[in-house]
């Protein structure tokens, strides 16, 4: 795989959380919101997708449940809770500062 | 997104909580499931873009990666998440119900309150109680190996002797012929006077063997025990102290090794100092020397001192050896004795046998019976607390039968009641234990301070960790079992109806109501056997307290001094030092007589010495010549106790010089040996010397061996004469003197006579007679005063059950009570509605208390003294008073009844 489309560690949850932040969506859904997103840009690795969804749910950052696909088929669900929400904020004030200070950097 | 998705959660949340563990679907299962949709997805993405199916599917799972690595992993997320969740949502739930259940107790303080204290005086008592039994009984005897010890007695049947000494011979026999003991030991309690750093003492002392420590495998604290040379007639004098006398006496310096002290007018080296708490026969023993050395005893000297019984001895069982083959061994020795001693008493299974007797219950005597009297005795107390608290919580469920439903109705699985409840019922018996081992500590302390006496190996009682085990054991219990009480009256199939009563109190007569009758039936006729039990106890300490002692026992001042051969040696300075001693005392003011005995009443050493009778035939069917109690006492005893003379006259000093020696007998003596003829002017010898001495008089019966005992035949001798004759005067005698003053106040006096007399003389057991008279009534006291606390409260117990269930009865009919007085019915009908019914219930209690006291009281009878087991003055008062009681405890409720309002009654309902 591409370094360029390579997620940097820790990354990939802050992204799950912010796609899950738009609603309700099984794991497939996710990966796919992801991709079309970023264009294709970033192509997520579902080796860590899942294991990064399971973490997520064993720190009560999201909630799962079994429901109904729209296509009809029974697929699991993922939300995300308050404390993702706040998670989320975080992530995002730092990844702000992160890429200000790379910015910074590399722009200058 | 559906709105499925979010009942879901709670559905899914709500599901866990009923079903619990049960329902959810494997960890394993729900990550197949998700990954097979991902796959089907992704393979759908693939084809719409163009896709070839076959493609599409190795594509999609090429993305995934190693499927089963990543379904492992996921499922490990999962079971760990899942595990946690478990854990929390139990931990939470406990949390709720601590807090729920406090804030109820908080709510219903009355109950709480009462339900505590119940269960805090029956757990105090039975744990204060048990820390006693379990200290006495159940602690290892502080020696190796305890369970391997046993003692070795001998007896003299024919004589009314069942446990006896044995002699020297007799010992080193045994020691030299047994086959089934690793080591044997002997000893022998008595006193001594001991220098210590600031002050003589007089100490309870012992002369031991030096196989005696070894068969009981102490190790010393300090330095060693006797050598076997040191225990040998001639060897070095060596002795060997307790740690508390290092402690008191010598401060606990280690150079007390080597160290010479002065030792009942001797002198010894001090060769080691014993562990704390190393004792023999709970004596407090703080000096020991060696036995051969001191008793000056020749093993080869068999014919003379084969009847010279006097050591206890302690044997310790080879690996391995039953008291079968104990038993076996002894007769197999008896044989011998039986052929080489077969002329001087042998050994002998039918005139003196010798026997093995298990060392704990050897030391414990006959205080074994008592104890466990009293652990029964409490049990009940215990009993009758939990059926108070069960009662309580009885009534309380039935109150809460309408929250209940209402908590089923709002979801409340079964087990999360049952939980619920538990934790209530926990939490007031963990309230409950907490205050009971308090007050158990209290008690137990109270319990060894009020009578020190009566219980033996007091040292080792305290609250120990099995007291508390026991204790929450007892509380738990409870708890589980009372606590769960609501449950059984409302069970989920009637919620439904509990509702619809619309939060009136369940239905009379059901199961509640009957458990809570039945209840209060069993407390009543425990108190009632608790109640006998303390009444024939009680009887028996006040018939205990009227026995004719033969002497007046108040105001004497009684105080004991012995003088040592090493600092008296001549008999004749010992007879004048009493004669000059008395003299002073009998000069300060306030005195009255004074005078000295070798024995004070009521309580002696047996002597049980050989004795001729001239001119009594010894028959074989008639009483063996031996005599019970030998006492030397000083002159004026007689009077100075009020013992009469019935025949003759007593000592005067002009028998001290005279040319035959003179005694007194007591009546019993006179009536064993001379029937109806009148002794005075015979001849008696007691086995020291040749002389015959005349008796010159007969004296009133003294208690010797305890107060319920009968009197022992006994020999009075006069001691100022003995001293004048040589050999055999007492140095060990008790100060008796009568005062009009309180006896107590004379003691300094007295001491500072002896003090100028001899500063090195120690003075020992400075009480009143009155107080040595009680002390030989310890036991029973002990156990009426227990018995008695254990009534006291079993009554109180019992009487706020009844209370209680009559307010209950009369709340719970308050409607129908209220629709009686509408119709016109009498206050004092209403009254005897409620009287009525109480009647019956404790009546009944009381009819069964009565046939289980008939039965019960029958273990009392060997601590009891003129008074039967079925006493029928205490089976007629008991329940009397306790049916008095009751009628009270019903008549508040009772009229309460009458004031019932029958319009608010019936508004209310």
């Amino acid at each position: 795989m591409n370094t360029s489309k390579t997620l940097l560690h820790g990354t990939l949850e802050a992204l799950v959380l912010k796609t899950l932040s738009h609603g309700v969506l099984h794991g497939y859904a996710i990966a796919r919101r992801i991709e079309a997103r970023t264009n294709d840009a970033l192509q997520i690795e579902e080796g860590s997708l899942y294991p990064a969804l399971y973490r997520l749910e064993a720190r009560g950052l999201v909630t799962s449940e079994w429901g109904t696909s729209e296509l009809g088929r029974r697929a699991k669900f993922y939300t995300l809770t308050r404390a993702g929400r706040a998670r989320l904020a975080a992530e995002v004030r730092a990844w702000s500062a992160f890429s200000a200070a790379v910015t910074e950097v590399l722009g200058g | 997104m559906s709105r499925r998705g979010r009942v879901a959660p709670r559905l899914l949340r709500f599901g866990r909580r009923v079903h619990g563990w049960i329902f959810r679907p494997s960890a394993r299962e729900e990550v197949e499931d998700e990954v097979d949709f991902h796959l089907s997805m992704r393979v759908r993405e693939y084809t719409a873009r163009g896709m070839e199916e076959g493609e599409a599917r190795r594509l999609a799972e090429a993305r995934l990666g190693d499927r089963g690595s990543l379904s492992d992993e996921l499922e490990d997320i999962a079971e760990r998440r899942n595990r946690r969740a478990d854990m929390q949502l139990v931990t939470d739930e406990i949390r709720q119900d601590i807090s729920y259940s406090w804030r109820q107790l908080l709510r219903n303080r009355a109950f709480a309150i009462a339900a505590i204290l119940t269960l805090a005086v029956g757990i105090g008592a039975n744990s204060a109680v048990f820390s006693v039994v379990s200290g006495v009984l159940l602690e290892p005897l502080p020696y190796e190996s305890p369970e391997e010890l046993v003692t070795v007695s001998t007896a003299f049947p024919t004589m009314g002797f069942d446990e006896f000494w044995l002699s020297p011979p007799e010992y080193h026999e045994l020691r030299e012929w047994n086959e089934s003991f690793a080591d044997i030991g002997a000893y022998r309690v008595g006193a001594a006077s001991i220098e210590t750093v600031d002050r003589p003492l007089r100490v309870p002392s012992a002369i031991a063997t030096a196989s005696f420590f070894t068969t009981l495998g102490v190790r010393p604290e300090l330095g060693r025990t006797f050598l076997e040379e040191e225990d040998r007639i001639g060897g070095e004098p060596v002795i060997v102290i307790s740690h508390g006398l290092w402690q008191r006496g010598f401060a606990g310096d280690a150079g007390i090794l080597g160290a010479t002290v002065r030792l009942s007018g001797r002198t010894a080296t001090v060769v080691g100092v014993l562990p704390e708490g190393f004792d023999i026969d709970d004596e407090g023993v703080d000096v020991w020397s060696p036995l051969h050395a001191l008793q000056s005893i020749d093993p080869s000297d068999h014919v003379n001192r084969r009847g010279n019984h006097f050591m206890n001895v302690v044997a310790r069982l080879s690996d391995g050896v039953t008291p079968e083959r104990v038993r076996q061994d002894l007769e197999r020795m008896e044989q011998r004795w039986a052929e080489e001693y077969g002329d001087v008493h042998p050994i002998d299974p039918e005139l003196h046998p010798m026997f093995t007797t298990d060392l704990r219950t050897s030391l414990l005597g006959d205080v074994r019976p008592t104890l466990l009297l009293l652990m029964g005795a409490v049990s009940f107390v215990l009993l009758i607390a939990c059926a108070n608290v069960a009662n309580l919580l009885l009534a309380r469920s039935e109150g809460r039968s309408g929250e209940i439903a209402v908590r089923v109705a709002m979801g409340a699985g079964r087990s999360r009641l049952t939980r619920q409840l538990l934790t209530e019922g926990v939490a007031l018996a963990v309230l409950g234990a907490g205050l009971g081992l308090l007050l158990a500590r209290w008690g137990t302390e109270a319990l060894i301070g009020v009578n020190p006496d009566a219980v033996p190996r007091v040292a080792e009682i305290g609250l120990d960790g099995r007291v508390v085990g026991f204790t929450a054991l007892v509380a738990v219990a409870t708890g589980v079992l009372f606590g769960l009480a609501p449950l059984m009256g409302a069970t989920m199939g009637r919620v439904g109806s509990t509702l619809k009563e619309g939060g009136t109190r369940s239905t009379r007569g059901s199961a509640g109501s009957r458990a809570r009758r039945l209840l209060v039936i069993a407390e009543v006729a425990l108190a009632v056997v608790l109640l006998v039990g303390s009444g024939l106890m009680l009887r028996s300490v006040s018939g205990l307290q009227r026995v004719d002692l033969g002497f007046d026992a108040q105001n004497v001042l009684t105080m004991r001094l012995s003088l040592p051969a090493g600092d008296y040696p001549e008999p004749s300075e010992v007879g004048a030092f009493y004669t000059e001693l008395l003299a002073s005392v009998r000069a300060l003011p306030g005195v009255v007589a004074a005078s000295a005995t070798s024995g004070l009443p009521p309580v002696q050493t047996l002597d049980a010495n050989d004795t001729e009778f001239d001119g009594v035939p010894m028959t074989p069917d008639g009483p063996p010549h031996n005599v019970d109690y030998y006492t030397p006492i000083d002159e004026g005893y007689l009077a100075t106790l009020g013992i009469g003379v019935v025949e003759g006259r007593a000592f005067e000093p002009a028998d001290a010089l005279a040319e035959t020696p003179v005694l007194l007998v007591n009546e019993r003596l006179a009536r064993t040996f001379y029937g109806e003829e009148n002794p005075v002017g015979r001849r008696i010898r007691p086995p020291f010397g040749d002389q015959w001495f005349n008796v010159i008089g007969v004296v009133e019966d003294v208690k010797q061996a305890g107060i319920r005992a009968p009197a022992g035949t006994e020999l009075y001798f006069y001691n100022p004469q003995l001293a004048q004759a040589g050999g055999n005067v007492a140095r060990d005698m008790s100060l008796v003197i009568r005062t009009e003053l309180s006896p107590l106040s004379l003691a300094p006096a007295v001491e500072r006579i002896i003090g100028e007399l001899d500063p090195a003389l120690p003075v020992a057991d400075v009480q009143t007679l009155e107080q040595n008279v009680a002390r030989a009534m310890a036991q029973p006291r002990f156990l009426a005063l227990l018995l008695g606390v254990f009534a006291g409260v079993a009554l109180l117990l019992a009487a706020v059950g009844t209370y209680g269930l009559m307010a209950h009865t009369v709340a719970e009919r308050n409607r129908e009570i209220g629709i009686r007085m509408a119709m016109g019915a009498e206050p004092s009908a209403v009254r005897s509605l409620v009287l009525r019914q109480g009647a019956a219930l404790a009546g009944t209690g009381l009819a069964v208390g009565v046939l289980g006291a008939l039965g019960l009281t029958r273990f009392l009878g060997a601590q009891l003294y003129e008074v039967g087991t079925l006493d029928p003055r205490t089976f007629v008062a008991v329940p009397l008073f306790l049916g008095l009681v009751a009628l009270l405890a019903c008549w508040i409720p009772a009229r309460r009844a009458t004031r019932v309002d029958p319009v608010e009654a019936l508004r209310e309902a």
